[in-house]
């Protein structure tokens, strides 16, 4: 246990002394301009001074103290303390850097425009010994180092998650701005989109999206349910032909039989309808049963056998015993062939054509972002696109657990 | 019970054998049956049984003859009669006269012929009723009455309750279109033979052969559309499965803490519909897009970078856009199945003295490798068809003169889209569609046979 809880020790050496290094940095030429080049230390001593260049200094000082402190007491709290003020510089620099444009032309009179070009080897310099800090640390530490690498693609997945957000509450139209955060934030985007609904009727779209959605999610929940069933545990004559015939026609680019659908519906009056979408989706999603049956093979037969021993049907065994042990499946069935309606905009747009009325959301946002709207609807473009994200996340979030036995269930366990 | 089994029964002999053995032990009534649905039932007193056959043979017939014939007896042609525009002198206008309508003739004549094909099995299932009952009146038994049929499709024939439905959605959504595009890909069904306007006809294997080797324009789009759907499908494949796995392997290690946390941040990712992400992720890169602005504004560069204008940063871009969007899934899907490796092999193999390199490529992988063979399989299919992350990023462009209908990016499927969508190119895109089914459909059952899974069905039950 004590072994443990030492610090691993030629990493923590190592830390200590790149900890002392990184706020030497600020030495170095920051900003290269005309033929000379302005220090760290000029920038932040300059009037006015350079505030983004404010924090980076104080978490540059604090891991000078704790390097020093961590160097002679070889104290695990000093090396966290460590760890914590490179975390922060790492954070620090990127946000200078992120700024530097902003601030170098708001606070410094330059002799010529500044671009993020022009930064010198200080703020680079910085950045890096401040990271190489933070692994060394997380090293002696005995801490994973995984949490870097963690947080940096974290950063990479949500900035557009991030930009989605902002837009959706920016004031200024148009598809972007010339700057990285909004100038004024406001509600409007999405009031506008229930008010305004002349060109764009969203409400309605909505309405129709979970209409659909909802009555979608029984059929095929129910479809994938007997179908599944049937292949698992039924022995009948043609049963493995079947199956393959299904495998087999469930390979055809959905693509190619679009417009076949469409001529169908077409035939039997159907077509530019609500209905035609839940049956397409339904039809589509009982295709999908090879997930369900996989997961009913995974339950243990014994038991359908000591069932039938008491006479139970095969219909029984299904309410009785499939049922109720699979819990996961159904409710990932359902959710994966709730959020279909929500998502497409092919198969809506073959089928419903001009039919304006009867749009989803996907396909009515769809057409926001053609050229002749973008630059008036993009932000609104953004809100409705948090409305239909927002409630899909987090179902999707509450079954991700769930997902993952679906998609795995039979897998897993061969 | 064990007479009606063994005649019912049971495949092994094969369709004509069946029927014929039902016809050398059938009596009179069973014998007539041949030609009037259900009445081998009806003489044994089973009423609704019987009515019903015979009220579906009656139905089948008058929808056969009645309607479906019209089109069925122009399949060979597809209808020889086109719309007329002749001049009224008496009305003083063009007055139209409608002729035959080549796709609806094509499409009524498969589903005609389904439809015939699911008669027949109604057919024998009548007959195989008529001498059960039979054999049971010989036997002494009571023929069963419809309660107890209706019981048995709770219990000993459950599969035909179950399947009839699905079936049938089956054949109207997917097997009739399939059918019906298949043999589309058979005629010159495009822009200028266009229904109700023009007639269509049978043409052969023109289509194929011109977009194999004959029409160079198309053949030399094929070619080089396939080339990058392959090159696109095999590098997204493994790169997104790699890398997600590292990902899972990550937040799956012992120390790390808030490992939901850390998923929940990536599975956010997946909840975005993607039309929403990947619309966002070409605004952002656009040539006038957020991106290239912000660059141009920093100095790194003095002009655009044709992210998605140009044909090989295009394509680098959209296999590194493609990461952002998979990499959550197939973490999501791996680290599941990390965590059911047997704890014991990394123990005994750290005993050995392994490294987590190898242990990595020693247990980690082989075991994943094995297990997510089938995930694997329809992660490269669905790359081949990933219609999605192509047609929102770049629209299949840059558009080049020597494509036919195509740009750089496009891949199979999405000209596919563009030749039906856009141009009505019907059969050429349908033979593209054959093709990719071939390829996609080969592939998954060569590699699924391969890996066990198949074989072992019944042994973890």
């Amino acid at each position: 246990m004590k072994q443990k809880r030492a610090l691993r020790q030629p990493h923590a050496m190592l830390a200590c002394v790149l900890g002392l290094l990184a706020p030497l940095a600020l030495l170095l030429p920051w900003i290269r301009q005309g033929g000379g080049s302005l220090g760290g230390l000029g920038l932040l001593t300059a009037s006015p001074q350079v505030l983004a260049l404010r924090p980076l200094a104080f978490f540059g000082a604090l891991g000078f103290l704790f390097s020093l402190y961590a160097l002679f007491s070889k104290n695990r709290n000093a090396m966290r303390g460590l760890a914590a003020a490179a975390a922060a510089g790492v954070l620090a620099a990127v946000y200078a850097l992120l700024t530097a444009k902003a601030t170098a032309d708001a606070s410094l009179t330059l002799a010529e425009p500044f671009f993020v070009s022009h930064l010198g080897p200080g703020l680079w310099a910085f950045g890096l010994l401040a990271l190489a800090t933070l692994v060394l640390s997380l090293m002696a530490l005995r801490q994973p180092v995984a949490y870097v690498v963690l947080s940096s693609m974290a950063a990479v997945w949500l900035v557009p998650v991030a930009w989605l957000l902002l837009t959706a509450f920016r004031q200024e139209p148009g598809a972007y701005t010339p700057y990285v955060l909004p100038r004024g934030y406001t509600l409007m985007n999405f009031s506008r989109l229930f008010t305004e609904t002349q060109q764009f009727n969203f409400p309605r779209w909505y309405m129709n999206t979970l209409i659909v959605a909802v009555i979608t999610c029984l059929v095929t929940t129910t479809l994938v349910l007997m179908i599944s069933y049937a292949f698992s545990r039924l022995r009948f004559p043609s049963r493995k032909t079947y199956m393959n015939v299904g495998l087999i026609i469930s390979m055809f680019p959905g693509f190619m039989s679009m417009i076949a659908i469409y001529h169908i519906l077409k035939a039997v009056g159907l077509d530019q309808s609500l209905v035609s979408l839940i049956l397409v989706y339904s039809g589509g999603g009982a295709l999908g049963y090879f997930i369900a049956k996989g997961f009913f093979d995974t339950i243990p037969r014994s038991l359908d056998e000591a069932a039938t021993i008491d006479g139970a049907s095969k219909n029984l065994i299904f309410w009785k015993i499939i049922l109720p042990s699979s819990k996961p499946i159904v409710v990932y069935t359902a959710i994966t062939a709730f959020i279909a309606p929500w998502v497409d905009f092919i198969f809506v747009s073959v089928i419903m054509k001009d039919n304006y009325q009867n749009y989803t959301v996907a396909l009515g946002l769809f057409r926001m972002l053609e050229r002749e709207h973008i630059y008036e609807y993009f932000t609104r473009f953004c809100a409705g696109a948090v409305l239909v994200a927002l409630p899909i996340t987090l179902l999707f979030i509450k079954i991700q657990k769930f997902y993952v036995e679906g998609v795995t269930g039979g897998a897993v366990k061969g | 019970m064990s007479g009606a089994n063994t005649v019912s029964a049971r495949s092994g002999k094969g369709f004509f054998s069946e029927l014929a053995a039902i016809f050398r032990g059938g009596d009179a009534a069973t014998r007539l049956t041949f030609l009037v649905m259900g009445l081998g039932s009806l003489v044994r007193r089973q009423f609704v049984k019987g009515g019903l056959f015979l009220l579906s043979q009656v139905l089948f017939i008058w929808y056969f003859f009645g309607f479906a014939w019209q089109y069925l007896s122009k399949f060979t042609t597809l209808g020889t009669e086109g719309m007329r525009r002749e001049w009224s002198e008496a009305r003083q206008i063009f007055v139209r006269t409608p002729g035959d309508n080549s796709m609806l003739i094509l499409l009524f004549s498969v589903f005609s012929l389904m439809l015939l094909l699911g008669f027949v099995f109604l057919w024998r299932a009548s007959l195989r009723a008529a001498y059960r009952a039979q054999l049971d009146a010989r036997a002494g038994r009571k023929p069963a009455t419809f309660q107890e049929d209706l019981r048995r499709l709770l219990n000993e024939r459950f599969h035909l309750s179950l399947l009839s439905l699905p079936t049938l959605m089956a054949f109207a959504f997917t097997i009739l279109p399939t059918i019906f595009m298949i043999l589309i890909a058979f005629t010159n069904f495009d822009a200028n033979h266009q229904p109700p306007g023009n007639l269509f006809t049978w043409v052969g294997l023109t289509n194929f052969t011109d977009v194999f080797w004959k029409d160079p324009l198309k053949a030399g789009t094929f070619g080089r559309v396939l080339g990058w759907t392959m090159i696109w499908a095999v590098i997204a494949t493994f790169t997104n499965y790699l890398f997600g796995m590292v990902l899972a392997i990550m937040i799956n290690q012992k120390k790390v803490r808030l490992k939901s946390m850390w998923r929940t941040i990536f599975v956010i990712t997946i909840a975005i519909p993607q039309f929403v992400s990947l619309m966002l992720m070409s605004q952002l890169l656009h040539d006038q897009g957020a991106l290239n602005m912000l660059l141009k504004q920093w100095g790194f560069v003095s002009s655009s970078v044709p992210f998605l204008t140009d044909a090989t940063a295009a394509r680098i871009t959209i296999l590194v856009v493609n990461l952002w969007v998979g990499i959550p899934y197939s973490m999501l899907i791996t680290s599941g199945i990390l965590m059911n490796i047997p704890k014991d092999l990394y123990e005994s193999a750290s005993i050995d003295g392994a490294s987590p390199v190898r242990m990595f490529f020693s247990i980690t992988l082989p075991y994943m490798m094995f297990v997510t063979t089938p995930y694997l399989i329809t992660a490269f299919v669905g790359n081949i068809n990933n219609f999605n992350v192509i047609y929102l990023l770049t629209r299949g462009g840059p558009l080049v003169t020597d494509y036919y209908q195509a740009g750089k990016t496009d891949l199979l499927v999405t000209w596919l889209y563009k030749l039906t969508v856009d141009r009505q190119n019907y059969s050429l895109a349908s033979t593209i569609g054959i093709f990719v089914f071939v390829v996609s459909a080969g592939l998954s059952l060569l590699v699924y046979n391969m890996s066990g899974s198949a074989r072992k069905e019944e042994e973890f039950q």
